[in-house]
């Protein structure tokens, strides 16, 4: 009995901590978009050492000439048109005001070696709403639930198009709720409507908990990782992919950059 | 009544009246079944033939019952007896209403309006010409040999002609070279079956090439080259093309090639 | 002979494993599978064969291990008798035919061994299970099926009368991107896992995988509504198809009115004439040719009064060209069909109907030749656009070699209305025209060749790419001859007379 309790007081402690270092080493919200986010940090703090742990920070900039987005012509779907004061964009190229690339995923690609992680247990929730997805771009672990909800109250159908994993085509013509999970990694899995044919989203199934997609300024953070050599990669829908190597010791934070765009393809 | 059926049996007029119906019912719902018993496919049986049947049966029942006077009389009893019995003055009444009215039937439905298509009788192997222009050319029929057997490999040249004709001759002829292919049914006359050994099997391939090279359009009038689908081929497929579809065809269909020593000058079958 | 099948022999012993179900020969598969299917669905199983441009859909790429028609859950592998039911029956409404008639079904089996080998998902995943169907409920609940049609939104893509022209079809896309039609739901003949309740209850608890047809089970279990209800869906769907498939009559009869034709397309006086069903294929017989036509029938009416002859031509288009909304289709269409074409239209292309006919009703056997006639038999045409940009009479002597009739007497007239997916267009002509030597005169009793030309504007096409028929027959009614009610009348007195004597002669006979 006691050991229960001690057990679960240290996990409490781990994952608070753990909690406070990422809001703090992440430089401001880096992993804000990072859908799995809290949940996913709590199950690593009992596979990581927390004293030696270090960080991967960095952003991913954007080159080239500035790429407009087309706006969307929802009139077909009154229901989704209405929700929106200003025409809805297209989601495929985002680039922040300070220069910076959104929807970009960044994973740990190679360097945690035979480390395994639990599955979380909080599904990642993927919302139609105004007949876009939100996120947009966002990673679960394998195995991980992913909570397909319409808010939207009018025909969605969900088609996965993996290469790895089986896919899935379901319908929800209602407001309503499903939940499907990948059991391979897989990198940029699109998910598409086929009732609103700009609807998409691409989900990424990794192994582990270290991942991160840029949200409004492009930034990112790994963490808390055991000390080690990583090959990092950078994946987005349009510019492909990008990788680099880099090491971290004891209590380490290493910083890479990522620069995605025409000039760089 | 039992007993009057049984008795029945030994009358000849009833036994004529039984053998006809008996021998009706085996041509109209009979035979049909039979082309199965030994493993070929059946069709259903033309009423013009059961009705020829039919009329032979009845000849034969006819020379059955009238082989001697006695059986002849009796066969004639039961008729005379519905014409001039009194009892049986409704039967004969009978008779005369209902024979009429079906001969007035089968007239109506003879001379009424009706609209069917003209059979459109066509030559389906027509003579070919003794020779073709191709491309400019002129290809000699009489006696041609298919150029890519020369060197006695067919391989590439089966590989070859599948292309063609996976990619040309396909919707109409089909995957199973039944001339059953997906745009079979928009077509008359219907695409040939190379699978029927009334096709390829009794051609040159000198023939076959002549139509394919000159197709509905080089048909002499005979063939109706106005109806046929089948393109001239000049304009799109080689000359090797040609022969290498040619090949194909018959190696798919497992068929071979008429020879010259058995076709004649024509190459085609009469 | 033919060194082939041995060559592949020697090669799969390498390259195939001989796992497969008890009874299935991989490599005996691998010999059929390369004769007879490989020219569509590649050697490499990637639907990638010589035929693969020159059909739409495309064969099936076998290495995705992505099935349509199964009995499976959605997304997961099809069952060993999915996979041989497909080969049996082929897939309506495709190039995929059936293979029962020739191969025997061991043959069937090692060819559904092979296809397996294709993809590495039927290792991974193992067998998968069928789910359970159940029997269609005894209560048939078409209208019940309707109300879920509209709540599951199922006119999103099939439209609200089902013609597969709902707001989302323009845009939709298989799962290699290529353009896929939703299904035109009033011609279940052309249903790819066929057009019974049961099949069509089977897509949409399945889904149709690879295509945009997604799974409607999770509804079940979200307890939206009952499997009893989605059966009804299916009843409904079913229903909106007749009873019978379509039959091919090779003569269109012209029904004889005593005074007024039908004034427009919509009139209810067409009640009163027939519809036949002609057939329509892909002009492919001469450049530019023409693969992926949309139009695969028409229903013709024919009404005379002596005086005029008008026609309704009825058939099914998604669209109502020239429409910008479906543009990407018209450029993605012509971008995976051969011939692969650069430059693709920017424009909207227009939808276009033409009637053909031979100059003069043929006294022989002779008529021009089926498609546009040729230099020595000319053919003359009826022509309709949606756009209003074509003279309605000409004459032809070739493809592309068109001659507009242009001058005041012209009596021709065309009226059409597209309404949910479908066109309804009138043609109406005087029987007799002053220019008889160009114009066809048409005459009552007799047999005159007719043919037509359909082009879907929305689906690319134009000039030579085009919907075709082959000649087929107009008859035109004429007033029922007197001899037709006399002629039995007389024959009935004879007999009767005959019988007479008969029973007349046998009875002196008797008493003499």
């Amino acid at each position: 009995m006691l050991s229960f309790w001690d057990r679960r007081a240290e996990f409490v402690s781990l994952t608070l901590m753990a909690f406070i270092a990422a809001c703090g080493g992440g430089g401001g919200g880096a992993s804000g978009d990072s859908a799995s986010g809290g949940s996913a940090e709590g199950t690593m703090a009992a596979v990581v050492d927390e004293s030696t742990a270090a960080t991967i920070t960095g952003a991913v900039a954007f080159s080239g000439a500035p790429v407009e987005a087309k706006a969307i012509d929802m009139s077909e779907e009154s229901v989704c048109a209405d929700k929106y004061s200003m025409p809805p964009m297209t989601q495929r190229v985002v680039v922040n005001d300070n220069g910076t690339l959104r929807n970009v995923f960044i994973y740990v690609k190679e360097g945690l070696g035979d480390l395994t992680f639990p599955t979380p247990s909080e599904p990642v929730v993927l919302d139609q709403d105004g007949c876009r997805y939100h996120p947009h771009v966002f990673g679960v672990q394998v195995g991980q639930d992913i909570t397909i909800k319409n808010s939207d109250g009018v025909l969605h159908n969900i088609n996965s198009k993996p290469s790895e994993n089986r896919g899935f085509n379901i319908s929800q013509p209602v407001v309503m709720e499903t939940t499907r999970s990948f059991r391979t990694p897989e990198i940029g899995i699109p998910l598409e409507c086929d009732v609103h044919g700009w609807m998409q989203a691409y989900v990424s199934v990794v192994e582990h908990p270290y991942f991160a997609v840029t949200g409004e300024d492009g930034s990112f953070s790994l963490t808390p990782l055991p000390p080690g050599t990583y090959v990092i990669e950078a994946w987005h829908d349009v510019y492909g992919t990008a990788t680099q190597e880099v090491t971290v010791g004891e209590n380490e934070e290493a910083e890479i950059a990522f620069t995605f765009g025409d000039a760089a393809a | 009544m039992l007993g009057k059926i049984r008795e029945s049996f030994r009358h000849p007029f009833w036994q004529a009246i039984y053998l006809l119906v008996l021998a009706y019912l085996l041509f109209d719902f009979g035979i049909a079944y039979l082309p199965p018993l030994f493993g070929i496919r059946s069709a259903p049986v033309p009423n013009s033939v059961v009705f020829q049947f039919t009329i032979t049966a009845l000849v034969g029942i006819l020379l059955y019952v009238s082989d001697n006077e006695e059986k002849w009389s009796k066969f004639k009893e039961p008729i005379n007896a519905a014409l001039v019995d009194a009892d049986k003055r409704w039967i004969r009444i009978a008779l005369i209403v209902v024979i009429p009215l079906a001969v007035g039937w089968t007239t109506y439905s003879r001379v009424r309006p009706s609209v069917a298509a003209p059979v459109q009788l066509r030559s389906i192997h027509p003579a070919p010409p003794r020779s073709i222009s191709f491309r400019g050319g002129t290809i000699q029929l009489a006696r041609l040999e298919n150029p890519l057997r020369a060197d006695g490999s067919t391989e590439e040249d089966y590989e070859a002609g599948m292309r063609v004709y996976y990619q040309n001759c396909l919707p109409c002829h089909g995957d199973l070279l039944d001339g059953n292919g997906h745009y079979a049914h928009g077509l008359n006359p219907l695409p040939l079956a190379f699978t029927d050994n009334g096709t390829i099997p009794q051609l040159t391939e000198s023939f076959v090439f002549w139509r394919i090279a000159k197709g509905g359009p080089g048909l002499p009038v005979e063939g109706a080259p106005w109806n046929s689908a089948m393109p001239a081929w000049e304009p799109i497929l080689s000359e090797d093309e040609i022969w290498a579809v040619i090949i194909f065809l018959y190696e798919q269909t497992g068929w071979t090639p008429r020879t010259w020593g058995e076709a004649g000058e024509g190459g085609g079958h009469e | 002979m033919n060194k082939w099948p041995v060559f592949c022999l020697a090669l799969s012993a390498f390259l195939v494993p001989t796992a497969g179900a008890a009874g299935q020969d991989v490599q005996a598969g691998q010999i059929l599978y390369d004769k007879w299917c490989a020219g569509c669905h590649g050697f490499d199983g990637a639907g990638d064969g010589y035929a693969a441009d020159y059909m739409l859909p495309r064969p099936r790429d076998f290495t995705l291990g992505i099935y349509q028609i199964r009995t499976t859950s959605n997304g997961s592998l099809p069952t060993d008798e999915d996979l041989v039911h497909v080969i049996d029956k082929g897939m309506p409404g495709t190039a995929m035919p059936g293979w029962e008639a020739k191969f025997s079904s061991s043959q069937i089996n090692d060819v559904a061994a092979y296809i397996k080998t294709f993809s590495p998902f039927f290792e991974r995943e193992g067998a998968p299970d069928p789910l359970e169907f159940g029997r269609q409920p005894r209560r048939e609940g078409i209208a019940e099926g309707r109300e879920f049609f509209e709540q599951i939104e199922c006119f999103k893509c099939h439209g609200d009368a089902g013609r597969g022209d709902g707001p989302s079809a323009p845009t939709l896309q298989d799962d290699l991107d290529f353009p896929i039609r939703a299904a035109d739901l009033t011609e279940n003949w052309n249903f790819n896992g066929g057009g019974s309740v049961e099949d069509i209850y089977r897509r949409l608890r399945t889904g149709m995988d690879g295509s945009p047809m997604p799974s409607f089970s999770d509804l079940i279990d979200a307890q939206f509504m009952t499997e009893e209800q989605l059966w009804h869906v299916a009843q409904y769907v079913h229903s909106l198809s007749p009873e019978e498939g379509p039959t091919i009559s090779d003569v269109i009869v012209a029904r004889r009115f005593e005074g007024d034709l039908p004034a427009s397309p919509n009139d209810s006086l067409w009640n009163q004439a027939e519809a036949f069903y002609i057939p329509m294929v892909g002009q492919i017989i001469a450049d530019e040719r023409w693969f992926a036509p949309s139009v695969d029938g028409l229903w013709v009416s024919a009404a005379h009064n002596d005086e005029q002859l008008a026609l309704l031509i009825v058939w099914h288009d998604p669209s109502e060209s020239p429409d910008p909304k479906w543009l990407e289709w018209q450029q993605s269409v012509a971008a995976s069909m051969f011939p692969l074409l650069d430059s693709v239209g920017v424009t909207p292309l227009p939808d276009r109907l033409t009637v053909q006919f031979p100059t003069s009703i043929p006294t022989g056997r002779d008529r021009p030749y089926f498609l546009m006639g040729d230099a020595r038999n000319p053919v003359y045409l009826w022509q309709w656009s949606s756009q209003g940009d074509v003279v309605p009479e000409a004459t032809a002597t070739g493809l592309g070699n068109v001659q507009p009739r242009r001058g005041e007497s012209r009596t021709l007239a065309s009226s059409a209305v597209w309404h949910q997916g479908e066109w309804r267009l009138q043609f109406g002509r005087s029987l007799a025209t002053p220019d008889s030597e160009a114009e066809l005169q048409f005459a009552t009793g007799e047999l005159i060749p007719i043919a037509f030309y359909a082009w879907d504007g929305s689906n690319g096409e134009q000039g030579s790419q085009r919907a075709v028929s082959s000649w087929y027959g107009i008859h035109l009614e004429q007033p029922t001859p007197p001899s037709v009610y006399l002629s039995p009348v007389i024959a009935m007195a004879l007999t009767v007379g005959l019988g007479l004597l008969v029973v007349w002669r046998a009875q002196r006979r008797e008493e003499g």
